[in-house]
């Protein structure tokens, strides 16, 4: 864990300011795995009433992203960090977006279900959505622990578990169409399954990005655009 | 070795080299020069042994004792026995530390120790496995950072340490947690968790196997009890010898299918936690039209008073709300004689208002009073039967107020009556 650098201000204020935006955020990110979860949940159990609560809480988690923007700004002004301090501000309000979009893509996987109260859930692709939910849920909680404990490998091995996202993203698109052509009256139903997919695989690209602004913080390297090959001989090899 | 002996030796062996060095030096006729000469060995000599000591003493346990005359003797065998027994108390005290470390790693439950600060102190090998915590990285953390569930952090925030939280361990909901908090120290805080995934799955096999069981007779019921009532009316059969079993038998499926109705009433109130419906219930309208349907239901009841000062509504669920009150007043009734009081009173007391139903009938002796809300639990099981409870009435109030975020209290004092009280926090009410 790298958080030494966080022990040596001579503001003991600035300190504790540093530490609280960190915890702010995996606090909002406790908020965001449940509202994935039970927006996940819903889906399997086609409950409703579920689902209507996850639209209305997005409120609270829109309110952390606002305060903790808010908080960051402050200590830009007051403080002026240089160095890993200024990264890990920088990685903070980044982090937030990327939770408070989502918060955003699981609400709207809750209003799919809300909406399409008459989809048919024996179906095959319906457990395909919930796997690919629950995978994505997975991958949310270990880039979150992995920004708890700025740890660089386990960063890199979220990075890395994005590709299974993809790839079962596409198998859903893949028998998607296949249901969609064998019965064209379906196609309105299949259509809203597949943006409930497109969102949880948008989620999946989320929780990459939050692990690079581990990397970033950690290493003060930029990997947002390399491929998962180069992050790996840069900081395995 | 006796430290005096230490001294003495010394002593004598100084006194023998200036009398040697004298001797010397009256023979060659330079008696100061052979003094000095013998005092600047010794203190050569002394000085060498010093260093000697200097170096024994880096690690006294194991090398040799060099020395075992005189002074230094003395101050090494000294030594040598305080190495001896550190030595030993350290085994001892590393084995105390093993034992004790082996134990709380044996323990089936997660067990962390939480600073003022929430940051993670120590915990066992439990904790990583129940929560995910990685022995070398996460000690100095907040513990926070890691259980995000939002329930956790209001838990520990809280710090209410005679409550338990139920919640699912970090990265697996299928995992169920029972954790606790325990104060200790200067402001620390140990939590524990407990893995309860099995017995919530028990519970909830129990509680599906009655609510089956219930449904599965309720159709045979019926079919029996439209029997019955089919022979009741014919009147070939119902002779005057089978008019009286055919009327128990009557009363008795009517009471068996009370009994699975309430059942199936509890699974529901079980089953649902948190989803009843918010109605504004009108609590003074609903207290009276309940009085009313018992009135007219028999002649030899007590008279019902109703006492009405609250003009309060509760948001809550009007059907399970009307069952409260029913049953509290069926309850009073079947308790108290003919001749007898009861009194519904709807209150308010600050932010709170109170439901209450008071009879003067046989009162209810204090060793009952805890348990009356079990299931089927009957103070004098032959009189409640006879007058047709099922014994789950009283189960099914506090399972309903338990969802209405209230509280059932009971107060009885044997031959002067009774009083149930229930409680409603100011959340639910509307003014």
């Amino acid at each position: 864990m790298d958080t030494s650098n966080l022990k040596h201000h001579y503001s003991q204020q600035f300190n504790s300011e540093l530490e609280d935006i960190r915890s702010r955020v995996l606090g909002m990110g406790g908020l965001v795995e449940r509202q994935l979860e039970l927006a996940v949940v819903s889906l399997g159990d086609r409950e409703n009433a579920l689902a209507e609560s996850v639209v209305y809480n997005d409120r609270d988690v829109n309110a952390c992203d606002m305060d903790i923007d808010e908080r960051c700004t402050m200590i830009l002004a007051l403080r002026q960090p240089t160095a890993s301090d200024l990264r890990l501000v920088l990685a903070v309000i980044k982090t937030t977006a990327d939770l408070e979009r989502i918060g955003d893509e699981a609400k709207r996987v809750a209003k799919m279900v809300a909406r399409a109260s008459d989809l048919d859930r024996e179906s095959n692709l319906f457990g395909k959505i919930v796997h690919l939910g629950e995978q994505v849920q997975h991958m949310l909680h270990r880039a979150l622990d992995a920004f708890a404990r700025m740890d660089v490998e386990a960063a890199i091995e979220v990075v890395g578990e994005d590709l299974n996202i993809d790839s079962e993203y596409e198998s859903v698109l893949r028998q998607s169409m296949d249901y969609m052509m064998q019965d064209p009256s379906s196609i309105p139903v299949v259509m809203d399954t597949v943006w409930a997919a497109r969102s949880l695989e948008r989620i999946g690209d989320r929780c990459c990005n939050i692990s690079e602004y581990v990397i970033y913080f950690v290493k003060g390297k930029d990997v947002r655009h390399a491929s998962l090959e180069q992050i790996r001989n840069e900081f395995e090899g | 070795m006796n430290p005096k002996t230490g001294w003495v030796q010394e002593f004598w062996r100084i006194v023998v080299l200036i009398l040697v060095a004298w001797a010397a030096g009256a023979v060659l006729d330079q008696v100061y020069l052979f003094v000095l000469l013998a005092l600047l060995a010794y203190t050569l000599r002394n000085l060498y042994n010093l260093r000697r000591l200097a170096i024994w003493t880096a690690d006294p346990q194991f090398a040799e004792i060099p020395v075992h005359f005189g002074l230094l003797g003395d101050i090494y065998s000294k030594i040598s026995r305080v190495a001896l027994r550190q030595a030993q108390k350290e085994k001892r005290l590393t084995a105390l530390v093993n034992e004790y470390t082996a134990s709380t790693s044996a323990l089936p439950d997660a067990a962390v120790a939480l600073d003022a600060s929430g940051r993670i102190r120590w915990f066992n090998d439990a904790a990583s496995r129940l929560l995910g915590l990685q022995p070398a990285k996460d000690v100095g953390q907040p513990f926070l950072n890691l259980f995000r569930n939002p329930e956790m952090a209001d838990f520990i925030k809280r710090a209410d340490y005679s409550d338990m939280l139920q919640t699912t361990a970090p990265g697996n909901s299928e995992r169920k947690l029972e954790v606790r908090l325990a104060p200790y120290g200067n402001e620390q805080t140990l939590l524990l968790a407990q893995d309860i995934t099995e017995r919530l799955q028990h519970e909830r096999m129990r509680k599906d196997f009655v609510a089956n069981v219930s449904h599965e007779l309720r159709t045979p019921l019926t079919v029996v009890s439209g029997f019955i009532e089919n022979l009741q009316i014919d009147e070939e059969l119902n002779t005057e010898r089978l008019a009286r079993p055919l009327d128990l038998m009557a009363q008795q499926t009517a009471r068996m299918s009370r009994i699975v109705e309430d059942l199936l009433l509890l699974a529901r109130l079980e089953s649902d936690t948190n989803r009843n419906r918010h109605d504004e219930i009108d609590v003074a309208g609903l207290i009276r039209s309940a009085a009313d349907e018992i009135h007219s239901l028999a002649d030899d009841v007590p008279r019902i008073e109703c006492e009405i000062s609250s003009s309060r509504r509760l948001r809550g669920d009007e059907k399970q709300l009307r069952s409260v009150v029913t049953n509290l007043l069926v309850n009073a009734v079947n308790h108290t004689p003919a001749d007898g009081a009861i009194q519904v009173i709807w209150r308010d007391q600050g932010p709170q208002s109170f439901l209450e139903v008071r009879d003067n009938g046989e009162g209810i002796a204090p060793e009952h009073i805890p348990r009356l809300t079990e299931r089927f639990y009957r103070v004098d099981a032959g009189r409640s039967r006879d007058r047709g409870g099922t014994g789950l009435g009283l189960a099914i109030v506090k399972h309903i107020l338990q969802h209405h975020d209230g509280r059932l209290e009971i107060r009885s004092r044997l031959g002067e009556g009774s009083q149930f009280v229930c409680r409603f926090s100011a959340a639910r009410l509307l003014q």
